[in-house]
């Protein structure tokens, strides 16, 4: 490691940074020095592909719940009657 | 500081609400946003998120009435507290600090601990690791792909809504809302740290509970059984 930092990341250094990397958490610096280690390690890339599709396909698949219509109306009517009391 | 909340309290606007404010903290003031501007502003940023709100209040609370209630005292406490918003600032963020507290404050402590479940430590990349325990990778170039396409988000949605209080909070943050690291840590008012270590926990134990459901429901037999191309 030098001065600088490292140059290059160890396949364990790699693993502990995966999820911050899948998330885009890392440094620019980090994010260059993963890149590169996923370019040539197939196993960290293999793991980082199947990592990413997970976390991609949970997000995707959460539907999003539309709120009851009878929410929207009860929620307006109670703002307005607060503003009512209260002015 | 991204959502500008000080630290007075609700307690006297909010009492008929049945939250203890001394918990809700960050808001100040009890003027509620009572101009015809204001009160126009307020809803012109509320209402939008009305939906996103409610799928999170959702998986909070894990009942569709409680959600409604969580949804609708989160957003009169805001409307309360809307002097103290900043304009410009991100409003999503700040109201779903509200929301959260509210949460955490009120059905929390109604409901006590949630769902038990067992929280020994899941090795890391656990759906990598059975997948390929079980031949998968040989099976599929995508083996990630052969076991999500099978699950579908009411599973997903159930494995979220299992998970203990701290852990599905930041994990409907994060794939609900998409905030960030920094943002969910600025909706709790924890470090970023401990953002990080509950997401990345809470996504081995959300990844353990998938794949006890991908076996519950045979998906795992059927997959292992399957010739290699027919996965």
């Amino acid at each position: 490691m030098s001065a600088l930092g490292p140059t290059r990341l160890t396949c364990e250094e790699v693993f502990g940074r995966l999820d911050d990397f899948i998330d885009h958490e890392l440094s620019v610096e980090e994010l260059r020095l993963v890149e590169e280690h996923l370019r040539t390690c197939a196993a960290c890339a293999s793991e980082h592909r199947f990592e990413s599709r997970v976390i991609s396909d949970i997000r995707s698949k959460l539907s999003r719940i539309a709120a009851p219509p009878s929410l929207r109306e009860d929620l307006l009517k109670r703002l307005a009657e607060e503003r009512g009391s209260l002015g | 500081m991204l959502l500008h909340l000080a630290g007075t309290d609700l307690a006297t606007a909010s009492g008929h609400l049945g939250i203890s404010f001394a918990l809700l903290v960050g808001v100040v003031g009890t003027q509620p946003a009572k101009s015809r501007s204001d009160a126009g502003s307020y809803e012109a940023l509320l209402m939008p998120l009305l939906d996103s709100a409610y799928g999170t209040a959702l998986h909070l609370t894990r009942n569709p009435a409680d959600a409604e209630d969580l949804v609708q005292d989160a957003a009169l406490l805001a409307s309360r507290g809307f002097a103290t918003y900043e304009q410009g600032s991100n409003f999503k963020a700040w109201f779903f600090r509200i929301l959260t507290n509210a949460f955490y404050s009120k059905y929390r402590k109604r409901k006590g601990e949630g769902v038990r479940m067992e929280l020994q430590d899941t090795p890391e990349l656990y759906l990598y690791c059975q997948t390929a325990a079980t031949g998968l990778h040989a099976k599929s170039e995508n083996p990630a792909a052969l076991v999500m396409d099978k699950l579908d988000g009411e599973l997903i949605g159930t494995a979220i809504d299992a998970l203990p209080d701290d852990y599905r909070v930041v994990a409907t943050l994060y794939f609900i809302q998409d905030f960030s690291y920094q943002e969910i840590a600025e909706v709790l008012e924890v470090p970023v740290g401990t953002v990080r270590s509950r997401l990345h926990r809470g996504r081995r134990i959300l990844q353990r509970a998938l794949w006890q459901a991908a076996h519950d429901r045979g998906i795992v037999a059927e997959l292992t059984q399957a010739r290699g191309g027919d996965a």
